[in-house]
């Protein structure tokens, strides 16, 4: 963020500082015409900037299939040709909702998979057969080499961008996005700079099993643990186990559907909760889910309004913490597209205190990834009269926030207008 | 001071905090003579640990807490313990030590044990849990609680407790074993038509207020039987939240005249599979 305060700066070259960002061109690597792109154009519309140029995910990817790069989307795009001048601000949107994009990504995924190099039974398709593949509402594709295309999706652009418009600026940096994607990852980085996240259950060897899980489950004397899909995004992949250590019972909550194609088990997403207490069907899910890369940690008692728990997503963008939404459940899983109920923090009995606790760890979550400007960071309260925050998760496209206001703002045009006054130099 | 809540989260149970010593410095502060209602949450990892290892504290204490009227063992939600995971005990010695109890709660029902089941001016009983199971059942049967004006109970299912049937819970229904019951609640039950319908036309509903039957599979079936029945017009008010009942039901019921809670539709599954609330 530009460190330019106006009492200090004289009025000529603050207005030749504003002349010079106005024009910064701001370019959208996202899908075109859904609600987020519709709602960063709607807001840049309200603020009086420019609308993004938007690049599709879907045409880059195809272009990069066929042997081009970043600068003929940009080119196609614009419909002119930009020079090594340019520098755009540029916003990597989320990739998600589109089948074509999450076909290339798979495909993407294949080329530079190394499926030898870990022996275990995850899904693969090869770079050609994914391209075919027919959408499967709800199912979970080979997540591991989504994750993998994906992560080839963001250091492609971040390489590209680098050679072809040195001077551009990443909102959010690849390196950052491909970090806060990888549940594994974020919460070890989050941990060493010394914010409070659940304790990960530690294990000698890797967890690539049920029985692995058991095991070190077992040696921790951690019963109670989230399972979580590494690259999952929202609530896809996520289960809530626990283990009776007295009579051995195990209950697994999920909203991942198993079925039986072919003989072999596929996995979706359910928009209702699954509650898993057959020990043979616990076994096919967590096999699957550990095969794929899985973060699990302690499942921590949230606190609770009523009879449900809550966590709640805190905005931060440009070192302020914005919108803030509670989302409760009767289950522990929080997520917002599960048809849990949302409330606004004072509504919700969130005292100020305990906002503030939320609001510290979350900025202190962003400030961990200093080339980024804005995520939407999920932060628990544990119970009592003591409350400690920690932070579940950081979502590098966590604004998408609907029917919430921030200084008479959604969040958008927040994110928009701070842009505006404050324009982002450093990434 | 008027209530207490008294916990002990994971990290306190690490931290070797336990509920025994929380309950000896609360009976040590000057406010607990004035103290109406504990509420003993979670005692640190209840799947594994049971109130043994703070009922002595509680018993001993008594004579610190003259002025306590309700006591709540085990409140604590999901997070912290799957209801049917609580491991409950014999609660009965604690029901002598505090001979001037009014409401009595329990959450969790593996262990739970309340024989014989005797208090001379106890007014309000709730036991929530998964399943109750048919000894507990037939311990509250054959209670002597004179004083008794609420009785509310979750019956649940076979998978987390409830081995009886509804030979079991009939005896309830019988007038005279609470002469002062005004509120009866038997919800969350698997078998909640037949229920309804065993009560629809018995004696005990003459002298309720409140009849609850919330939380279970109600249906069509069982509501019909409601309807159809003079003596539940009577009531002050019918409680049916969270239950099976078509739309036109319910249309029904609005048009009833009945003071009744129909909120909470639940849809039942594929295989037309219903489910109680609280069966996690």
């Amino acid at each position: 963020m530009s460190g330019i305060t106006t009492n200090k700066t004289d009025h000529g070259l603050q207005s030749q500082i504003n002349e010079r960002h106005k024009e910064r061109p701001f370019w959208l690597i996202g899908n075109p015409d859904n609600r987020r792109t519709k709602g960063l154009q709607q807001a840049r519309l309200q603020c009086g900037l420019k609308p993004a140029e938007v690049l599709p995910y879907a045409d880059l990817l195809k272009i990069w299939r066929q042997g081009g790069s970043l600068a003929e989307v940009v080119n196609q795009s614009l419909q002119r040709k930009v020079t090594a001048e340019a520098a755009p601000l540029i916003r990597i949107d989320a990739p998600g909702e589109q089948w074509d994009v999450e076909r290339e990504l798979l495909s993407l995924g294949a080329k530079d998979s190394d499926s030898h190099a870990e022996p275990c039974s995850r899904e693969w398709f090869a770079a050609e057969e994914a391209l075919k593949l027919q959408q499967d509402w709800g199912r979970i594709y080979a997540p591991a080499q989504w994750f993998n295309g994906w992560k080839c999706c963001l250091e492609r652009i971040k390489r590209e961008v680098t050679d072809f418009w040195p001077s551009a600026r990443f909102l959010n940096d690849p390196e950052d996005i491909a970090t806060m994607f990888d549940k594994r990852k974020c919460q070890q980085h989050l941990s060493a700079h010394g914010i409070d996240v659940p304790p990960a259950l530690q294990s000698s060897g890797r967890i690539m099993s049920y029985s692995d899980l058991r095991a070190a489950m077992q040696d921790a004397g951690m019963y109670r643990v989230f399972v979580k899909l590494a690259c999952g995004s929202a609530a896809s992949g996520v289960v809530a186990y626990q283990i009776n250590p007295r009579t051995g019972a195990e209950i697994a909550v999920t909203t991942v559907g198993m079925a039986v194609v072919e003989g072999r088990p596929i996995f979706y997403n359910e928009g209702r909760m699954q509650r898993y207490t057959r020990r043979e069907e616990i076994e096919i899910l967590l096999d699957w889910l550990c095969a794929e890369g899985a973060q699990v940690e302690r499942w921590m008692a949230k606190a609770a309004y009523g009879s449900r728990v809550f966590d709640i997503r805190q905005l931060v963008a440009g070192g302020h913490a914005g919108h803030a939404i509670v989302r409760l459940s009767q289950t522990p899983i929080t997520n917002l597209h599960l048809r849990n109920e949302r409330m606004l923090p004072e509504e919700a009995g969130v005292d100020d205190y305990r906002l503030g606790l939320v609001h510290t760890a979350a900025q202190r979550a962003m400030d961990a990834f200093s080339n980024s400007w804005s995520a939407g960071i999920d932060v628990m309260l544990s119970g009592g009269d003591q409350p400690r925050a920690y932070v579940l998760d950081v979502n590098p496209f966590g604004d998408l926030l609907y029917h919430v206001q921030h200084n008479g703002l959604g969040t958008y045009e927040w994110e928009m207008d701070m842009l505006r006054k404050e324009p982002y130099e450093h990434a | 001071m008027q209530e207490v809540k008294l916990t002990v989260s994971y990290d306190d149970y690490e931290n070797d905090i336990r509920m025994e010593n929380l309950i000896k410095e609360l009976a040590a502060k000057p406010e607990a003579g004035s103290l109406e209602s504990l509420i003993i949450g979670d005692w640190g990892q209840a799947y594994e640990n049971s109130p043994d290892e703070f009922m002595n504290a509680l018993i001993e204490g008594a004579p610190s807490f003259p002025s306590l009227k309700k006591l709540f063992i085990g409140d604590m939600g999901f997070e912290e313990c799957e209801v049917s995971w609580i491991i409950q005990t014999d609660l009965t010695p604690l029901l002598k030590a505090f001979p001037k109890l009014k409401s009595f709660a329990v959450k969790g029902s593996s262990g739970l044990s309340l024989e014989p089941l005797q208090h001379a001016n106890l007014e309000e009983l709730v036991i929530i849990c998964g399943g109750l199971p048919q000894e507990v059942l037939a311990s509250i049967t054959n209670a002597q609680l004179p004083e008794l004006r609420k009785l509310e109970l979750y019956l649940g299912v076979d998978d987390y407790g409830f081995d009886g049937s509804l030979e079991d819970v009939l005896p309830l229904l019988e007038q005279g074993r609470f002469p002062k019951l005004v509120y009866l609640g038997l919800k969350d039950s698997d078998i909640q038509d037949e229920i309804a319908k065993a009560v629809a036309q018995a004696p005990i509903v003459d002298q309720l207020e409140v009849l609850d039957l919330s939380q279970g599979t109600l249906s069509d079936e069982g509501a019909e039987a409601l309807l159809a029945s003079d003596k539940i017009k009577k009531l002050k008010h019918l409680d049916l939240s969270y239950h099976y009942m078509t739309d036109e039901m319910l249309i029904r019921w609005k048009r009833s005249g009945v003071s009744v809670d129909v909120s909470d539709q639940q849809q039942s599954d594929e295989d037309d599979w219903r489910y109680p609330s609280l069966t996690e």
